[in-house]
């Protein structure tokens, strides 16, 4: 536990935070928080993309 | 060793959900990538003449100057619904033969422009109407053409991929002890290439997938979510008017005016359409009116307003049950469609990604024997140390 469960689930718990405030922040506000949402989301797109790609 | 035992019983169940719902899951993402562009494909495909260009400010014509010339074009059949577009400059009446449910596939629908009530298309009955691209993508993605059986058959499968993504999760954390995150082992075996990418798309995309999942889910159960509301609130409004003469369609107040006594109960709020006394979506002595909210959260919560169809005076603005409040807000999240174009972009993008999962899941499956036998056999090694 602790350290190493940490050490797994830092990045997932990342990602997961910021696709969920994207899911949200398009669909509570609009300008601004629509260019947030899709940077948002893009966040784990692009991780993954780099991942797959290394 | 009870957390061996505890990862097996995790992985048996990630296994058994995942196979039974993988195929329908496919048949999902498949055909909802096309649906999340429904509005631009509709957009594309139509190849009906602009609206007139008109000043911003044109006043809307009156509905019932729309309903008059939809029943002198059709005087043996009955209004059953008024949809007035908050997006367009139109009005579309809905007429069938009569409002009994099963003549419900013989309605028809007339399309107005809102600012001079001209009649700009009178569609054909929709049970002669072609089957069409979307529609087929719609029927399939929601009830395999099977109403109510199919939305809740799909509705079951989505609980368990819903099931699939969280034990996905729980494996994980053992899965990933010795890697570091996104670690992708290319140039040993196909397998452990293939099970590294399914953790890591899996995980990357674990958010998404459970949210369109969970709203997937609720969506399919929309059609009891309203029954069960017309049976108890709903009936329990209506049972106080019953004995009450059913309200004759000459004797109906106007439309227009119950437009207007909707649009003044909810000051702030858009009507957007006029369901008719009788309508089995309605109530058989009032205009059903639904109105919704003006900003991007309460545009997709909506408001009954019930008119009393002889006099035309309000009779309630009806408050909606938490089970259907939450199945308003789990459309747009299960739709994609309220963030612009980026955003369903990035959808179609998690869609496609979820589908290398959904594959790469299943070959796992496949070769699975003899590497688990082999990995389980090093976990309890591991936990012996």
């Amino acid at each position: 536990m602790n350290k190493q469960f940490k050490k797994v689930w830092k990045a997932p718990v990342l990602l997961a935070g910021v696709t969920l405030f994207g899911l949200l922040s398009a669909l509570l506000g609009t300008g601004i928080w629509y260019w947030l949402a899709w940077v948002a989301m893009l966040v784990p797109l692009l991780v993954m993309l780099k991942k797959v790609c290394s | 060793m009870a957390q061996l035992k505890n990862i097996k019983k995790w992985f048996w169940i990630h296994r058994w959900t995942s196979l039974i719902c993988t195929l329908f899951l496919l048949l999902l993402c498949l055909t909802g990538l096309p649906l999340i562009f429904a509005e631009e494909i509709d957009q594309m495909l139509d190849d009906d003449p602009p609206y007139a260009a008109m000043p911003e400010d044109t006043p809307k014509a009156s509905i019932d100057r729309m309903i008059r010339i939809a029943q002198q074009r059709y005087p043996d059949q009955v209004v059953a619904s008024v949809f007035v577009d908050d997006d367009e400059p139109q009005v579309i009446v809905t007429m069938a033969p009569s409002l009994k449910p099963e003549d419900g596939p013989k309605s028809h629908s007339l399309q107005f422009d809102s600012r001079t009530a001209k009649l700009l298309k009178d569609e054909p009955p929709f049970d002669t109407q072609p089957q069409t691209f979307m529609g087929l993508m719609f029927s399939l993605h929601i009830d395999l053409f099977m109403d109510l059986p199919g939305e809740l058959f799909l509705g079951f499968m989505g609980l368990l991929f819903v099931f699939s993504v969280l034990s996905g999760a729980v494996l994980y954390g053992p899965f990933m002890k010795k890697l570091d995150f996104g670690t992708v082992r290319y140039g040993r075996s196909a397998r452990l290439k293939w099970l590294d990418l399914h953790n890591l798309l899996g995980i990357g995309t674990a958010i998404w997938l459970f949210v369109v999942g969970a709203t997937g889910v609720m969506n399919e159960l929309s059609t009891p979510l309203f029954g069960l509301w017309q049976i108890t609130d709903v009936k329990a409004m209506l049972d106080k008017y019953k004995g009450h003469p059913l309200p004759q369609s000459s004797g109906l107040s106007s439309a227009q005016g119950a437009y207007q006594t909707a649009k003044n109960a909810l000051p702030g709020m858009t009507v957007i359409s006029i369901v008719y006394p009788g309508n089995s979506f309605g109530s058989p002595y009032h205009y059903l009116l639904w109105a919704k909210g003006n900003t991007p959260l309460t545009s997709r919560l909506f408001s009954p307003v019930l008119v009393d169809a002889r006099s035309g005076q309000l009779a309630a603005v009806v408050k909606m049950p938490f089970y259907l409040r939450a199945l308003e807000l789990s459309r747009p999240l299960h739709f994609g469609d309220y963030g612009g174009l980026p955003l369903k972009i990035i959808w179609a993008i998690f869609d496609l990604v979820a589908i290398v999962v959904l594959l790469s899941g299943v070959y796992l499956w496949f070769v699975r024997r003899k590497f688990y036998a082999d990995y389980f056999l090093k976990l309890s090694e591991v936990e012996k140390d």
